[in-house]
């Protein structure tokens, strides 16, 4: 559906390139997870593809067509879901998604039907006629995605849909994000919340100053690594198997423990149980989306 | 494009309705302003109107002349005449304890010198004395020396006359009375078909303070503007294939229309309400007049609603676009003759005011209100306003793209 090759940006006055080389193949169908630190250049990706921004090198092809091309053709094929809520506070949700679909060029009844159903998607049959400025963090999310939605567009960018919401209303806005494919809609979702993109992308790239870490489908990227152990243990690591297996203490007597093999499994838990140590909890050969993009992005902190 | 335009028009309405506070300032605001400079102004602006200071005059000739010319300054009428003090000394005490705002004194021997040349005798003639208390605007001031000037003339051409009857033998009564002299020797009367008079006070502060109230609009133009920037409604807009040409001219024609309402609005104030607190009433251009009244209202329109988008491309908060917006108004206002006609400024300040988009507003509604001016004598005036609105919302339109690049 959408292929990224070679994409650069700079902006203006800034010598470090916010994006170089990056080339995705994301395709139909599915939750596309795209993380990176602060400053890794998600958000000018994520412009770019919104038709924000114009890519200073590379190249994007739509649906098989230049993205300019394309978005000209269908300006409705693409929706930007803005981490801000991007609506106005002083309208009410009816006059909100009326004046949005209103903006998309959709007629009076293709405005009707559409607001009929981005209504329903996302459950705001009570507060229709509520001023938008006094709904809740998860009811204004859940506007905010439903203008994205008014125009049914091919594909969705959502730029970290779920901050600043209570996990009933992130429960509900993760399975509502992760139904869309099923009607027609591909999904490029940003996030910081790694349980998140576990839970909804099928597949996900990690990019950092501006380049692609790693890119592809979430199992294999975690299976990646067989002999990764997490432990949880009923004291701590002994320090001889902790020394042997360069092993991470991760806080709460859990480890993260790297074996030469995985045949070498049953003689560490040998030694545990000769070390007097029970063994909680046991987790082999799936590496976390966490720890994996920790290590790909590194530790330090960034802005 | 209409479906999307009217979802704009639209939404600005309802955004604007729902502000009152923006409401307030762009209607209530120019109407105190129009009720308050008016009545303050009224008397300013009234041709002849009386003046309420108040003079006083120590006479220390006490001759038949300087009774004839206390007489003559009592019946100019301009300035009251108050007290008469014994001496100069006592009068600028009055003046510093603030008694009297003007002194005049006449010297002794004021009557003897009257028809003589300064030193004909050996002795200099004593000039007449003005105490003038400082605070005193200048332009009374003014006023005063020159009615005391006229004054002065009428009553040496009087006794020339009477002394050349008596040196060709005429009869002449030595306490004749002062002769009457016409209005028409000492002032200037312009004339034409359609007589063309300064602006009243209404018809200086109603065109004055609509135009200022047209271009207040900056404030709730920019503050909904920079919201839609700051909460990302403008990138989202963007990303729905709205150009940002199409979302200005979402905003122009609803804040077209509440400049429309307000000038229907000032309009009604200077004609019906003004009246009633005992000010004179607006009066207004009839026929093809109202039409031109209507392009420059139109003109102004369009200038303010294009300043204020460029005010919001300009600034970054809604507290920079209120400081720009705020304070550029009023500098506009005042160099452009709302708050002081520009009739009134110094030859510099006027040519300045020539600068400011309010005064090419206000000279295209006093050119038809007072001077009666048809199409082709206010086309300057529209042809200034609409330059400005063009370059304006240019220069809207490219800043954004600069920042959006």
């Amino acid at each position: 559906m959408l292929r990224i090759e070679g994409v650069s940006f700079a902006y203006r006055d800034v010598d470090t390139p916010a994006l170089d080389g990056v080339t995705l193949d994301i395709p139909a169908g599915g939750v596309y997870g795209l993380l990176g630190p602060n400053g890794a250049g998600k958000t000018t990706l994520i412009s770019i593809l919104a038709g924000l921004q114009t890519a200073t090198g590379g190249s994007i092809a739509f649906n098989g067509r230049p993205l300019a091309e394309a978005r000209a053709a269908e300006p409705r094929a693409i929706a930007l879901v803005p981490q801000d809520y991007a609506f106005y506070p002083m309208l009410t949700v009816a006059e909100n998604l009326d004046f949005f679909g209103g903006a998309l060029g959709l007629d009076r009844a293709g405005r009707k039907t559409q607001i009929e159903s981005a209504i329903a998607f996302a459950r705001l049959e009570q507060v229709i006629h509520k001023p938008a400025e006094q709904l809740s963090g998860g009811l204004r999310r859940r506007l905010n995605l439903a203008i994205g939605l008014l125009g049914r567009p091919q594909l969705l960018l959502l730029d970290e849909p779920t901050v600043g919401v209570d996990p009933q209303s992130r429960h509900f806005l993760l399975d509502a994000i992760a139904g869309l494919p099923a009607s027609g809609t591909t999904v490029i979702y940003t996030s910081h919340y790694m349980e998140e993109v576990e839970a909804i992308c099928q597949r996900v790239a990690i990019i950092d100053r501006g380049t692609v870490l790693t890119e592809g489908a979430l199992d294999t990227l975690l299976r990646c690594e067989e002999s990764v152990v997490e432990l949880e243990l009923g004291c701590e690591l002994p320090a001889e198997l902790a020394s042997r297996h360069a092993a991470i203490a991760e806080g709460c007597l859990k480890y993260r423990l790297k074996l030469a093999s995985p045949a070498a499994l049953p003689r560490l838990l040998d030694d545990l149980t000769a070390a007097g140590c029970a063994v909680q909890q046991l987790k082999v050969g799936r590496e976390n989306l966490e720890h994996l993009f920790m290590r790909l992005t590194k530790r330090s902190l960034r802005d | 494009m209409m479906p999307r335009l009217n979802a704009l028009w639209r939404k600005e309405t309802l955004a604007l309705l729902r502000d009152r506070h923006g409401l307030a300032a762009l209607f209530l605001m120019p109407v105190i302003f129009i009720l308050v400079m008016t009545m303050a102004l009224h008397d300013a602006f009234m041709p002849g109107a009386a003046i309420d200071v108040g003079y006083a005059i120590v006479d220390l000739d006490n001759s038949p002349h300087s009774q004839s010319l206390i007489r003559r300054l009592n019946k100019a009428g301009s300035f009251r005449h108050v007290a008469s003090v014994d001496s100069p000394d006592t009068a600028r005490q009055a003046i510093r304890d603030g008694r009297y705002a003007l002194v005049l004194v006449l010297p002794k021997g004021f009557g003897e010198r009257l028809l003589a040349p300064a030193g004909v005798d050996g002795q200099p003639t004593e000039p007449l004395g003005l105490l003038v208390d400082p605070t005193l605007n200048p332009a009374l001031q003014l006023a005063f020396r020159t009615q005391t000037s006229a004054a002065l003339g009428t009553l040496r051409a009087d006794e020339l006359t009477r002394k050349a009857g008596k040196l060709f033998g005429l009869p002449v009564a030595a306490n004749a009375p002062d002769r009457e002299w016409p209005d028409e020797i000492v002032t200037v009367a312009v004339q034409n078909e359609r007589s063309i008079r300064p602006p009243s006070s209404v018809q200086q502060n109603v065109p004055a303070w609509l135009v200022f109230a047209m271009f207040f609009v900056v404030i709730p133009i920019s503050a909904i503007l920079i919201v839609e920037r700051q909460q990302g409604t403008l990138s989202r807009l963007a990303a729905m294939g709205l150009p940002f040409r199409l979302v200005l001219l979402g905003k122009l024609l609803p804040f077209f229309i509440v400049n429309q309402i307000q000038a229907m609005l000032m309009v009604g104030v200077g004609m019906f309400v003004v009246p009633l607190f005992g000010g004179e009433a607006l009066v207004m251009p009839q026929g093809i007049g109202l039409l031109h009244w209507w392009l420059v209202s139109m003109a102004v329109s369009l200038a303010a609603v294009a300043c204020a988008l460029l005010v919001a491309s300009l600034a970054r908060t809604t507290q920079q676009a209120t400081i720009i917006g705020g304070v550029g108004n009023i500098l506009m206002g005042a160099i452009g003759g709302i708050m002081v006609p520009k009739f009134m400024m110094p030859a510099t300040m006027q040519a300045l005011a020539e600068f400011s988009p309010m005064a090419w507003g206000l000279q295209g509604f006093h050119t038809v209100m007072l001077r009666h001016g048809g199409f082709a004598a206010i086309l300057p005036a529209l042809l200034q306003l609409l330059a400005f609105a063009v370059a304006a919302l240019a220069a809207a339109v490219w800043l954004n793209h600069r920042q959006s690049a």
